[in-house]
């Protein structure tokens, strides 16, 4: 069964929202409790003072997403570095995606990005899994200068997609920058599906695509891992 | 893996050890995860970050003005001596990669008094030896302010003080409050660093055999080449070497620790001790011993100016600056770690290791750490403070090798660590036998100051944890 990372930062009280906890009702999850704490403080230091009280809260949220109908279960990690932490352990329960939490009530129309050099077909699998026979609509969105090949890049999505009796709608953008194309998008949508990129030294100096998708769309972004990921930081 | 510690401390507290699993990436507990991050650049960073303050800029002056260039053979032999401690060190961080570094390793090895003695001497030796960075930082200050043309109305003395004392209240609230990550900053200020010495050296080397000759006054120092000025010269300066030893506090949060511990630790005492010789080297080779004297302190920024005019005094100064506020300021963070890892055996009260909520810094034992730093800071007696911290150090690190001979005849079975040093107990019988020696020769007073920081701590075990039992417990 596909799985799913959700990283929650529960210390500080972020918590998953209900429309995304029913979102991944058909898949399996694993809840990621984490804490990020800066370098003066040990990590075990924080564990010894924070774990009872995280490890409470982690219980009440994989028992909701249980009570949507996935198996869940939890991890609880104290870290100096939260993109290494995610990727160690998305790594470790083989999970196909990972999430970042918005708010959302329940979703109708998923906005799935397949802009750039991103592993479409492990994106499209997942979604197909991801919506199994519920009544929720796609917005397949493309943004791309490359005219023609584009177009039918897009098309042999739809039609994969339309195969697997999903309700698929094709957008395509072929003008202005990649990211506000995919903004303009999302009115209308209740979540985005987007690939994982490579890092390049965009994402390094504004940070990650998906963190700032999530940032700037409220909404909750499920990000489909890269096959070759494992991104290296040197700490 | 082996026995829990037992008993608890005159609170009524008991260590709070669990079962764990360790692997490269991470420790694991029974219901947490802790990620390790450090990776070997950044070990190296904390090592040299520590160790360089104060060996290129603050006793190349008053060492070269005791025994001219003999003094290179007093660095050379406070790098030995690093060297002996490190490896064993490296073999025991490998054994148990934990935070809280000496402390952990001799409380493991050697039981719960000699772990007190030195988890507690540990913490005032850091303190000491802060208080030694703040005060060449503020000597620096000085020259930095005469540099620019500020003129103050008090005795440089006082000036020296006061610049010390602020910036110790400074790092310390810095550390309380500050959540970014200053780790990329010491990174990079290390990197620097050493980028601007190894230009430095290169041209003051070619200077000093004649191959460029930038019209330094004739003269060399007058050369001591004798054992005991040689030795007691050694003795000051090993505080130049203390850094190693922190990199151990971390190892806890060091990836891979197997491979990483010991290139972190023995790497930087290597770097360091090539940069030391060099620097003293160049530094008596320019100025004689009366110069030296004379400039003190901040001998290396007329060195610079010799060498390179205005603008080689300039470079000195910043790296001065950075240098001393990179030592003041890592050994803040580890004087942090040290309380925390007796406070977390019940050696220490609890509270000691509390996180604040708002932050989530350990703010009594920065508090703990910064209090005293300020104190003696203000005193700006540089040797007695170098030497002191020296001396608490020593102990440790004679104890340390003593625990691995310990640990080493007893091989528990928990005990498998990656990194075996060869030749049997030769190295760790050496360490020891050199680090309690290298203590003979220090100044008296220092000496007397040690002794009553040990007694007092041994004190605190008879009165508070007496009952506490960590020998073998892993």
């Amino acid at each position: 069964m596909t799985r799913v990372l959700v990283p929650v930062e529960v210390l500080e009280g972020e918590t998953v929202s209900p429309g995304l906890i029913t979102l991944l009702a058909t898949l399996d999850v694993t809840v990621l409790g984490y804490h990020v704490l800066p370098e003066q403080t040990a990590p075990d230091q924080a564990r010894l003072q924070f774990e009872d009280r995280a490890t409470d809260a982690l219980y009440d949220l994989t028992d909701e997403f249980r009570a949507a109908g996935g198996a869940a279960d939890h991890r609880l990690v104290f870290t100096h570095d939260r993109a290494r932490s995610i990727n160690r352990i998305a790594d470790d329960v083989d999970a196909e995606a990972f999430a970042i939490s918005g708010m959302t009530a329940e979703v109708e129309q998923l906005l799935v990005a397949l802009s750039g050099d991103v592993a479409v077909d492990r994106i499209l699998a997942f979604v197909e899994e991801l919506i199994g026979d519920r009544d929720i609509g796609v917005t397949l969105f493309l943004a791309g200068s490359d005219g023609a090949a584009d177009s039918d890049q897009l098309e042999t999505a739809a039609d994969r997609l339309r195969d697997a009796k999903l309700d698929v709608t094709a957008e395509h953008q072929p003008d202005g920058s990649p990211f506000d194309a995919l903004m303009d998008a999302v009115p209308g949508h209740d979540a985005i599906v987007m690939g994982e990129k490579a890092p390049s030294l965009h994402s390094l100096v504004f940070g990650d695509e998906p963190d700032r998708v999530a940032a700037a769309s409220v909404g909750p972004v499920l990000v489909v891992r890269n096959e070759d990921r494992h991104g290296e930081t040197e700490g | 893996m082996s026995d829990a510690p037992t008993g608890t401390n005159i609170e009524g507290e008991s260590p709070a050890v669990e079962q764990v699993v360790e692997t490269d990436e991470v420790t694991i507990t029974e219901d947490a995860e802790l990620e390790r991050t450090l990776g070997l650049p950044g070990g190296l960073a904390i090592g040299i970050g520590t160790m360089i303050g104060a060996g290129i800029f603050v006793f190349p002056g008053l060492a070269g003005a005791e025994v001219g260039t003999a003094a290179t053979a007093s660095f050379i032999v406070g790098g030995i001596i690093a060297l002996l401690v490190a490896l064993p060190t490296s073999e025991l961080a490998t054994a148990m990669p934990k935070s809280g570094g000496g402390y952990y390793f001799i409380s493991r090895g050697l039981g719960t008094l000699a772990g007190t003695v030195i988890g507690l001497s540990l913490w005032f030796g850091l303190v000491f030896a802060t208080a030694f960075y703040l005060v060449g930082l503020g000597f620096y200050a000085l020259d930095a302010l005469a540099a620019v043309g500020i003129t103050v109305a008090l005795s440089p003395g006082l000036l020296v003080s006061i610049i010390a004392v602020l910036a110790g209240i400074g790092f310390t609230i810095l550390n309380i409050t500050g959540t970014e990550n200053a780790a990329k900053l010491q990174n990079g200020i290390v990197a620097l660093l050493l980028s601007m010495l190894v230009a430095f050296l290169s041209y003051g080397l070619l200077e000093a055999f004649g191959f460029v000759d930038a019209g330094t006054p004739p003269g060399e120092a007058a050369n001591v080449w004798e054992v005991v000025p040689v030795m007691s010269v050694a003795a000051l300066v090993f505080t130049s070497y203390l850094g190693f030893a922190q990199v151990a506090t971390v190892a806890g949060e060091m990836r891979n620790p197997g491979r990483n511990l010991p290139l972190a630790m023995v790497g930087s005492v290597l770097i360091v001790t090539v940069m030391y010789v060099l620097t003293i080297f160049v530094a008596t080779s320019v100025f004689t011993q009366d110069a030296l004297a004379a400039a003190g302190e901040t001998a290396m920024v007329e060195v610079g100016r010799q060498l390179l005019g205005p603008g080689g005094a300039f470079v000195i100064i910043v790296g001065g600056l950075l240098a001393t506020m990179s030592s003041a300021n890592a050994s803040i963070l580890s004087t942090s770690r040290a309380i925390y890892g007796v406070s977390k055996d019940a050696l220490l009260p609890r509270w000691a290791s509390r996180i604040n909520l708002k932050y989530g810094t350990p703010h009594v034992a920065l508090g703990m750490a910064g209090g005293p730093v300020v104190v003696l800071a203000a005193t700006r007696q540089v040797q007695l403070l170098a030497e002191v911290a020296s001396f608490l150090h020593l102990v440790m690190y004679g104890l340390m090798c003593v625990a691995l001979i310990a640990l080493r005849r007893d091989e528990p079975e928990w005990y498998d660590p990656d990194f075996r040093i060869p030749g049997g107990p030769v190295v760790p019988v050496v360490g020891a036998l050199a680090s309690f020696g290298l203590i003979g020769f220090m100044d008296t007073a220092s000496i007397a100051v040690g002794v009553v920081v040990i007694v007092v701590t041994a004190g605190w075990y008879f009165y508070y944890a007496r009952n506490v039992t960590l020998r073998g417990a892993i």
